[in-house]
């Protein structure tokens, strides 16, 4: 009898061939979309040549741009990356802080678990010229649009995860003569860090939101400002390279955050499968 | 070598009666072992006594003191799952309690201090056969392993009372004869006072010395709601389980406690 | 693994199907037509013409049709034009020039509309004077004709670039930006810059009525479209010149039309009259073609490639603002001439004339 679907397996190389697949078919439909587009239009900037997306590649990653003398990407590059990693890192402390203490203690889940399934559905953006108003145009305001883009949900995550704590890993630890801090100390806060990174892996593709939008509303680099900058007239040759480039920077920070976890968190994989 | 008392203990959950009229005067150094039909209120009663849940009528002492509103280190429990800390090692989760009781604020032991908690801590964990896996995470453990753990980990808070909530109904029945084994020494050599909620009748025979059964007395339907569980029988097991040198001990020492 | 195959072509045809729906649009008769616009006090008028019928009046006269699509993102209606999507979109001269030009799409000014006079501003905080601007940070929406503005008022003052800090911002967030410390400099387009110089310490330092006729709202549209179609540029030339005409007069009507755009842009007819006022429309078509035809605008071209070729809009690795080439209604071609793809025409506003 035939297996089901549901039980064949691909074999290791029809794996890698199939998880191949999609993105030469990617690569083909872009080629073919490209080269009807420059028959008609040499000069189309919708779907430039691989070769002009290149050169484009070149100018932007390898040479020193004319006016300013430095190389774009970079620059773009570290700009993004500062405060991308500022607003993760400020988010995480301020959500796993918040997120913890609400989800260990019922008089902070009383007074803080309305306010803070309020303040999450709240759209950031919406409240932006506020932000400016109170933080200015600068750094600041950048790095807080992405904390309150996810911070919010970390928290949310956090409570949840806490609450999610059996209720007799807290008793025990009452009977080893835990304090309320010693068991925040010493039970909850070792078992939501690797939570945290959880909640931060979901919150990345947020962050990265937040971030483009907090480059395309005012600033002098980043990814998102050139991009929104290059939108205006319509230079995909550069935009592409750069949609490819934050896509691969999201994929690396997931992968470095999941092999943290794994490496600091040796227990967690297994006790989660458990 | 704890007694505990148990006066007229109900408890309701709005309208729902789960447990009446439980009256227990329970001896030092007994092994209580509670049975009864799933529902029957018998780990909800363990619950109170370790302070998870409130009586809503009625009071539980220990030596004659009131139960504090928490739990606390000199009742120690193990529960069928979820007992010892995933994130913490073997050694880590013994010499959790060692580091709790002397270091309020940094939770951490070090130096002198830190050496003479983790001798204590392995010597626990060889006393109940886990000396070859110290470093090991507690999802690398078998269920028996673990619940091994759990006991070294309750243990050696030196605990008067120790709460056991179903803790060997998960394991192979090989496994769980071991353990039935290391049960009792432990129980013989620290004097404590055992309570264990239990389904298996012959487990609760074979390591108690006392077997407490809880039912409903009226099964009607309409009136399961309104009537909660009661004593329904009270055996001491025989023949006692005291070799006569501790019994002798025991008598001596509730001598004491009377005066 | 036929039956791969068999997959596989399938998906590559589906693939081509897509993509070649996509290609511009081919130079050839048809009869339905697409023009974007996008909401700014000079381009009103289309969204009030084809609400009142007038745009399809005209389209039915040529046996056509029309469909007119207001965009809330000018940029973005400027780059579906350019893809191909639409035949004809508003835009200034300068985006013409740096978007569909440059992108290889020839196009034709097929209507001026206006130009610019006072609606785009450099507005400093506490500070009155044009050379204050030195060393200052000035937000604006970059390789816009803000940025434009800037470095002709800068040029009109001997300095460059490179004595200001330029930070791009949003257009929909420049308003807030002014009123927090750190922005002292602003250059933005009306309506923004009626609200923001109404604020404490606002100064308008330079505005574009300091270099009239350089900033100038057009209809383009597609000159292959244009060539093999006439009909169309005659009907949009009709219902413009028509509107216009009502939009001018002044009676209940005209009063009542410009009421209608000045909400349509979110305020009303004296607002919307104020927009007008440092707008220099050209409602008769005859004022438009005379301005066509001057000289001046030779030399705005040569100051708009010049702008947009030191800041790589000209495309990268021209060696040149003469890689693209503009052709003026008298003929006579600034830049690459084998490379025309910008085209001043005033034919079909010169029709219009005629028909009056």
């Amino acid at each position: 009898m035939r297996q089901r679907l549901i039980n064949r397996r691909p074999e290791r190389r029809v794996g890698v061939f199939l998880a191949a697949l999609p993105f030469v078919l990617l690569l083909i439909a872009y080629s073919l979309g490209s080269d009807a587009r420059l028959a008609e239009n040499p000069s189309d900037k919708l779907l430039p040549s691989f070769s002009s997306i290149g050169d484009a590649i070149e100018r932007m990653a390898f040479t020193e741009n004319k006016r300013t003398g430095e190389i774009l990407l970079w620059v773009d590059t570290s700009a993004s990356l500062i405060r991308f990693v500022s607003g993760l890192l400020i988010a995480t402390l301020v959500g796993g802080f918040f997120g913890i203490i609400t989800g260990l203690l019922p008089y902070m889940r009383a007074s803080l678990g309305t306010f803070f399934s309020v303040l999450s559905v709240i759209p950031p953006l919406a409240i932006l010229p506020i932000l400016f108003i109170v933080l200015g145009l600068g750094e600041t305001s950048k790095i807080a649009l992405i904390v309150l883009g996810i911070a919010p949900f970390i928290i949310r995550d956090m409570i949840l995860r806490v609450e999610e704590i059996p209720s007799e890993l807290m008793v025990k630890a009452q009977t080893l003569g835990a304090s309320t801090w010693q068991i925040a100390w010493r039970v909850v806060v070792p078992q939501m860090l690797p939570r945290l990174i959880d909640a931060l892996r979901l919150s990345l593709g947020a962050a990265w939101l937040f971030l483009i939008a907090a480059e395309a509303i005012a600033s002098q680099s980043g990814l998102g400002y050139r991009i929104f900058l290059m939108r205006r007239y319509l230079s995909m040759d550069v935009i592409l390279p750069y949609v490819a480039w934050i896509t691969f920077l999201a994929f690396f920070i997931d992968w470095c955050l999941l092999k943290l976890q794994q490496k600091a968190f040796p227990w967690f994989a297994a006790s989660r499968s458990g | 070598m704890t007694a505990v008392t148990l006066r007229n203990i109900w408890k309701e959950y709005g309208d729902n009666v789960v447990l009446e009229r439980i009256d227990l005067d329970v001896e030092p150094h007994s092994f209580v072992a509670l049975v009864g039909p799933s529902g029957c209120g018998k780990s909800t009663l363990l619950r109170m006594l370790m302070s998870a849940e409130v009586p809503t009528r009625g009071e539980i002492l220990i030596e004659g003191e009131p139960l504090p509103a928490d739990p606390t280190a000199e009742r120690g429990v193990v529960f069928q799952r979820y007992s010892v800390f995933p994130h913490l090692t073997v050694e880590e989760n013994v010499l959790l309690g060692l580091e709790l009781q002397t270091s309020r604020l940094s939770c951490k032991l070090f130096g002198g201090a830190k050496r003479t908690a983790m001798d204590q801590a392995r010597s626990m964990l060889e006393e109940v056969g886990l000396g070859h896996a110290l470093k090991q995470y507690p999802s690398a453990l078998s269920g028996g392993m673990q619940q091994r753990l759990a006991i070294a980990q309750a243990l050696i808070m030196r605990p008067k009372v120790l709460l056991l909530d179903e803790p060997f109904g998960a394991l192979d029945p090989g496994i769980r004869a071991e353990i039935h084994v290391l049960m009792r020494r432990l129980w013989q050599e620290t004097k404590m006072t055992v309570f264990m909620v239990t389904h298996d009748l012959s487990e609760a025979f074979h390591l108690g010395t006392r077997v407490i059964a809880l039912e409903k007395d009226r099964t009607r339907p309409e009136e399961l709601e309104r009537y909660g569980a009661v004593i329904k029988h009270d055996l001491d097991v025989w023949p006692p389980k005291l070799s006569d040198l501790e019994a002798h001990e025991t008598v001596d020492s509730e001598a004491t406690d009377d005066i | 693994m036929p039956k791969l195959t068999k997959i596989l072509s399938l998906a590559m045809a589906a693939i081509v199907a897509v993509t070649m729906v996509t290609t511009p649009a081919a130079a050839e008769k048809k009869e339905s037509f697409k023009l974007a616009w996008s909401i700014y006090v000079g381009w009103m008028p289309w969204g009030w013409a084809s609400d009142q019928g007038i745009v399809k009046k005209w389209a039915d006269k040529y046996d056509i049709e029309i469909e007119v699509v207001q965009f809330n993102d000018y940029i973005e209606s400027i780059n579906q034009y350019t893809v191909g999507a639409f035949d004809g979109v508003t835009a200034t001269n300068m985006d013409t020039l740096a978007i569909p030009s440059v992108g290889g799409v020839d196009t034709t000014a097929l209507i001026v509309g206006d130009f610019s006079n006072g609606n785009d501003a450099i507005i400093l905080k506490d500070k009155s004077e044009l050379t204050d601007i030195e060393g200052q940070t000035v937000n604006l929406v970059e390789l816009s004709v803000s940025h434009y503005l800037l470095a002709r008022a800068l040029e009109s003052i001997g300095k460059s670039e490179k004595d200001v800090s330029v930070v791009n911002t949003s257009d929909a967030d420049l308003v807030g930006a002014y009123q927090t410390d750190d922005v002292t400099a602003v250059v933005t387009w009306n309506p923004l810059v009626a609200e923001i110089a109404a604020m404490p310490g606002a100064n308008k330092v330079f505005d574009s009525s300091d270099i009239p006729g350089e900033i100038i709202d057009l209809t383009v549209v597609n000159t292959e479209v244009l060539e093999a179609n006439p009909d169309f540029g005659k009907a949009l030339v009709g219902a413009w010149y028509e509107t216009m005409a009502i939009m001018a007069s002044d009676t209940p009507e005209g009063a009542a039309a410009r009421a209608a755009m000045g909400e349509a842009s979110g305020t009303d007819l004296a607002g919307y009259d104020m927009q007008l006022a440092s707008t220099q429309m050209f409602y008769d078509p005859a004022a438009a073609v005379e301005f066509a035809k001057s000289d001046g605008l030779t030399d705005t071209m040569e100051a708009v490639r010049t702008f947009l070729f030191d800041h790589g809009l000209m495309g990268d690795g021209a060696p040149s603002a003469d890689i693209v080439g503009i052709e003026f209604s008298d003929g006579t071609i600034l830049g690459d001439e084998n490379n025309v793809k910008f085209r001043f025409d005033y034919e079909f506003m010169a029709g219009a004339v005629a028909a009056e």
